[in-house]
């Protein structure tokens, strides 16, 4: 890594702190965007805007003459709404980090091995045969889901010859296997017709369809998943020296890379069932995490999964208000914001060394 | 164009517009529809503002939308329909129709029906009518947008297949029901509800849609009437704050909502429309299809909005 500014050579001295920061910025992002929507002390206006104390009495459930429906809007809508952004985002930018260490390629993404090509598949014919209202609220995500893993232990197999995972083969199949899909879900698309714009929210990411249910759902496997990852570190930085040297150093590297993809596509399977294919969050921030905070898994990887969090919370927030009243799905956010933040940085850290 | 032609053409507008003035045709439109027609053929300005002349009244005509099959069929000009789009399913004799795809058209099927002209919606991409209209097949484009506009199409139906006089009777039929809604839903000192109409699960009528103009004149107050875009997505919350007193949704073709499913929504059980089980269906073929039976849709949604109008 090139010399930096003095302060950021601080934080990546400094890790602890650097982690205490990122989950303060976290907190408070949270927070902040509890307050920011179409009914809440910043936003668009639209019906009405209400003011802190109002808000804050609302969620605390503390002024009785304030009308039914401010609790509602903040506790059944807003603040699962920001929770599951959060833990998506936390889930895609952590397995985003391990796909970029096991394939060792800054173009990997949590989607590579077919996540969300697959899962499209199980969204779309979800809602072709008209079954996501009818079944309930699950059908499309449960369909998702499955579609998803079907198409990463089929991904699997094609790149792995004799027991052992090549990770360049695993990597062209991912890509023709997501072609071919990609091709099964524009033929569904074009079968469904006049539904097809409800699926496209879902094919570009959107939290509208936020539920407590989905945030009790993801909670746990994020958090053991995340926390498998960061227990990982040191085998993944060993890992991106190559696999002879990985070995060398006592790791195991065809069992890292098992753990490593499974873990990962886990991950972001459950993240995208619920929200749908949001990109992006998956490419950079474990990327412009590692600008600041080095190549350092132990390191990167809980930075990456705190900043991921507050990024998609954020993103979520302008979706939902950017045009009053109005959902835009956040896909459409986090590569309009991520992309030019993300060349920027790039063009910073001018070395464009952005692994190992 | 040569001047001959120009000159012939200045000819026929001028007689189309008096024509069309004479049969008092839905004023107030810079661009709207003009035809006239007699033995010698018709001359027609369609909604997008195209010129078009036919030698002689059409007799075999493809229907590219459902729009146009339904009013023609209800005009009395159904045995002149030779093809209609995959989505024509009323009324019943389209079914042994040919059918000739929907938005991407199949043009050697129609080629192969050997139409003297298509009749579209503004759904249909341009540039696949045209390329028929190269083949020698003229169209005429049916752009609705208001209750009026949907009165001005079936004369303009009319007069192309030669069915003028039943079609202004079904005009005046339509437009003596709308009146007869809209004097009980628009009169004076009647409360006019907060409502949300779905067609999909969050998606809604925004201004200067179809939806919009059936919600105002069945004497309603759209809660997404002042949001930015025809057809919007709305969040949860907005719903919830403009706390509709009635929920219309639409039921048909691929939307499978129920009112279950719409109160269950989290934090949906505060709406007054939800607490108050205000919470209607409509057929979405009837809110959907801009041509006759819109009336019917007209009048359901009203009997939802205002019951009390309509014991």
């Amino acid at each position: 890594m090139k010399a930096r500014g003095p302060r950021l050579s601080f934080l990546m001295r400094n890790p602890g702190l650097f982690m205490i920061l990122l989950a303060a910025v976290l907190i408070a992002s949270a927070f902040a965007a509890i307050m920011i929507g179409s009914l809440g002390p910043i936003g668009p206006g639209d019906p009405e805007r209400i003011s802190f104390g109002d808000a804050f009495d609302a969620i605390i459930g503390h002024d009785d003459d304030l009308p039914e429906y401010y609790a509602s809007v903040f506790w059944d809508v807003r603040i699962p709404r920001i929770l599951l952004a959060g833990l998506v985002g936390a889930a895609l930018a952590c397995a985003g980090t391990a796909m970029q260490a096991v394939f060792r390629n800054p173009m990997a993404d949590p989607f590579i091995v077919g996540v969300s090509s697959g899962a499209a598949v199980g969204a779309a014919s979800a809602g072709l045969i008209g079954l996501t209202v009818a079944v309930g609220a699950f059908t499309a995500p449960v369909l998702a889901f499955a579609f998803a893993l079907v198409t990463v232990l089929v991904v699997y197999r094609m790149g792995s010859v004799g027991g052992r995972i090549h990770v360049d083969t695993l990597l062209l199949s991912g890509v023709a296997v997501a072609s071919f899909l990609g091709a099964v879900v524009s033929f569904l698309i074009y079968f469904a017709r006049e539904d097809y714009h409800q699926l496209i929210p879902w094919l570009l990411g959107s939290m509208a369809v936020a539920r407590w249910s989905y945030v009790w759902i993801l909670i746990l496997p994020v958090a053991i998943g995340c926390f498998v990852v960061f227990m990982y570190g040191r085998e993944l930085n060993a890992l991106l020296l190559g696999e002879e040297t990985a070995h060398n150093l006592g790791a195991n590297p065809e069992s890292l890379k098992r753990v490593m993809l499974t873990v990962a596509a886990l991950l972001a399977a459950g993240a995208v069932a619920f929200t749908g294919i949001i990109g992006f969050v998956g490419l950079i921030v474990p990327h412009m995490m590692r600008m600041v905070v080095g190549a350092n898994h132990r390191v990167l990887v809980p930075a990456a999964t705190l900043f991921g969090a507050s990024f998609l919370i954020w993103a979520d927030a302008i979706s939902r208000t950017i045009i009053p009243a109005q959902e835009l799905p956040v896909g459409i956010i986090t590569a309009l914001c991520g992309g030019p933040f993300f060349l920027y940085l790039l063009h910073r850290s001018k070395a464009g060394r952005v692994v190992g | 164009m040569n001047s001959d032609g120009k000159n012939s053409l200045m000819v026929w507008l001028s007689v189309a517009v008096v024509v069309s003035s004479v049969m008092a045709f839905a004023g107030g439109y810079m661009v709207g529809a003009m035809a006239s027609s007699n033995d010698a053929g018709v001359l027609l300005v369609d909604d997008y503002g195209r010129t078009i002349k036919l030698s002689a009244t059409p007799e075999r005509i493809v229907s590219v939308a459902p729009t146009p099959t339904e009013i023609l069929f209800a005009v009395g000009a159904g045995d002149l329909v030779v093809g209609v789009d995959d989505y024509s399913d009323y009324p019943a004799e389209t079914a042994n129709l040919t059918k000739v795809g929907s938005y991407t058209l199949n043009t050697e099927v129609i080629v192969g029906l050997q139409p003297d002209l298509i009749i579209s919606s503004d759904l249909v991409p341009l540039s696949q009518l045209e390329l028929l209209e190269d083949q020698g097949i003229p169209f005429v484009i049916l752009a609705t947008r208001t209750l009026d506009d949907v009165m001005k199409d079936i004369r303009l139906v009319g007069i192309l297949t030669g069915h003028v006089d039943d079609a202004v009777a079904l005009a005046e039929d339509l437009e003596e029901r709308v009146d007869a809604i809209t004097a009980k839903t628009l009169a004076e000192g009647v409360v006019m509800p907060r409502v949300y109409v779905e067609y999909y699960p969050y998606w809604t009528y925004g201004p200067g849609s179809f939806g919009d103009d059936l919600i105002a004149l069945a004497g309603g107050i759209n809660i997404a009437g002042n949001t930015s875009s025809e057809y919007p997505m709305v969040t949860s919350e907005f719903v919830i704050a403009q706390d509709p007193e009635v929920i219309v949704y639409t039921f048909g073709y691929m939307t499978s909502t129920t009112a279950d499913e719409i109160a269950s929504r989290p934090g949906w059980d505060t709406i007054t429309a939800v607490s108050t089980d205000r919470i209607y269906s409509v057929d979405d073929n009837l809110v959907s299809r801009y041509g006759p039976r819109i009336v019917d849709g007209l009048e359901q949604l009203a009997e939802m909005l205002h019951p009390e109008l309509f014991e």
